[in-house]
């Protein structure tokens, strides 16, 4: 389940607010379900700013290339050398050990318009019924 | 209009294992069970299986039948022995190359062929066109009433009912029951590891792929069939050849036999050869960061030399690799080359298309 102090995006990013102004990023857990094993990321020099909703990098599982988009607008402060070493961590604790990067919000304010985790796991239900009845033909 | 995917005799049995299926060449498959390195490790270290039963399987059975198919592949199927296989090509009049199929003679007048799922109606059309109405050439393509497994690993003779077949060459086949079911067995794959492809008839297949699981066998599905043929250097039809490849390009030349009779493609395929191709099917390996796919730009200085045609990650190397065309003065081994990966090129080199090698 998703933790109750993150907040979500619809392309399944989550910001950890640390506070008021940094925070962690990440993929969500159905972000990498979909993807399947994370073998690559490609992600922002630490310096970089990014704006919320535009890409910022990007992940490849076995199978796919997919954009990581940014969930608020701010400067890389740094990213997880753990994880660009070992892809897989965003798999196997996509809410921990996987996180990307740590942001520093030049728009704190930008936080609202982001899901609460009851909204984005309805979101997720949402989207795995129609998975399932497609799947079902 | 709308076209409805078809489905494999197993496709119940992958939705009950939760499989995430993905339309494949018309077929809806399953792309991976639990996790495609999972499965890709578990063919290199143990044994695995898939369901292939969207390869297209054609009996060719006639007094003719061993002559029309030495006229229509790029090797003769009529020097091979009973119980013997091959790999060969189909290929049409300019050369290029219409699929690659591995041809099984079942017996003096009876020949097997598995062919690749895309492009059924236009192969069949092509064969038919050139058997004509001859009454001694009887093709009958028996895709939809049978089903087609693919057990694979180095563990596989370790199976209580592979036993029996165990005894079998490489390339090997035989008529054998397996729990029961009348079967076609082939020491045949697609993974570069020792194995069997087993044909049965599409009423049975549950009782087959069942009496697999029960052995604790790991289904495994397209992902890593695509990554453990890549890693075996072994090409896709579709993807590193078609029909605008010959197969001097595609470093499949061990597959054309120009010293028995005629046969299509014969003349042009001579002619290619004496002049020479000018570019070559690689392999080769990332040195820089970025993993390259199937249709990115090979580059050099800032000029496009080719193009990727298949590639990913190697989960038995741990490392990016790939295939692609280069023109024939960039294809040594050691050339260092350039893939495009978002618009920034990263460095590979040209290393030896088969990247595993079993029991290396």
């Amino acid at each position: 389940m998703a933790p109750k102090e993150y907040k979500y995006t619809p392309e399944h990013e989550w910001i950890c607010p640390e506070s008021k102004n940094k925070g962690k990023v990440g993929l969500a857990d159905y972000a990498q379900s979909q993807l399947g094993d994370v073998v690559f990321l490609d992600l922002p020099a630490p310096g970089t700013q990014v704006e919320q909703g535009k890409k910022m990098g990007e992940v490849e599982s076995v199978k796919a290339v997919s954009d990581i988009f940014a969930p608020v607008s701010g400067q890389v402060l740094e990213i997880n050398q753990t994880v660009i070493d070992e892809p897989g961590l965003v798999n196997k604790d996509p809410y921990g050990a996987g996180w990307l990067v740590r942001l520093e919000l030049s728009k704190p304010s930008e936080l609202d318009a982001l899901m609460d985790s009851d909204k984005y796991n309805e979101f997720v239900a949402e989207l795995s019924e129609n998975e399932s009845e497609q799947a079902g033909d | 209009m709308i076209e409805l995917l078809k489905k494999t005799p197993l496709n119940e049995a992958h939705h009950e294992l939760r499989a995430r299926m993905a339309d494949f060449a018309g077929w809806q498959l399953p792309i991976w069970y639990t996790s495609i390195l999972e499965e890709h490790r578990v063919v290199r270290s143990g044994v695995g299986m898939f369901d292939v039963s969207d390869m297209g399987r054609v009996w060719i059975t006639g007094r003719k039948a061993g002559a029309f198919l030495d006229r229509v592949l790029t090797r003769p199927a009529s020097r091979l022995e009973i119980g013997s296989s091959q790999l060969c090509l189909l290929c049409l009049e300019d050369g290029g190359i219409l699929d690659d199929l591995w041809a099984y003679r079942l017996g003096t007048e009876r020949y097997l062929i598995v062919w690749n799922a895309g492009d059924i109606e236009q192969k069949l059309g092509w064969l038919q066109r050139w058997a004509g109405s001859d009454p001694d050439i009887v093709i009958q393509d028996k895709t939809a009433d049978t089903v087609m497994v693919a057990v694979q690993g180095p563990a596989v003779c370790q199976l209580q009912n592979l036993k029996g077949v165990c005894r079998l060459p490489r390339f090997g086949h035989t008529q054998t029951r397996i729990e029961n079911v009348e079967v076609v067995a082939a020491r045949t794959g697609y993974t570069g590891e020792d194995g069997f492809e087993i044909i049965g008839d599409a009423a049975n297949a549950l009782q087959l792929w069942e009496s697999f699981m029960k052995q604790g066998v790991k289904p495994c599905g397209l992902g890593a069939r695509d990554s453990l043929r890549l890693e075996a250097g072994m090409l896709l039809y579709g993807r590193d050849m078609d029909r605008n490849t010959n197969p001097f390009e595609a470093g499949l030349g061990w597959l054309v036999e120009m010293d028995d009779g005629d046969f299509i493609g014969k003349s042009a395929l001579l002619e290619i050869k004496r002049q020479g191709v000018k570019r070559k099917h690689i392999g080769f390996q990332m040195t820089g960061q970025g993993i390259a796919r199937s249709g990115y730009r090979i580059v050099r200085c800032g000029q496009e030399v080719g193009k990727v045609t298949s590639g990913g990650y190697a989960p038995t190397l741990d490392a990016n690799i790939g295939f692609g065309y280069v023109p024939i003065e960039l294809a040594t081994i050691g050339t260092q080359i350039e893939i495009m990966i978002r618009n920034k090129p990263v460095a590979a080199q040209v290393v030896n298309r088969q990247f595993y090698k079993r029991g290396a």
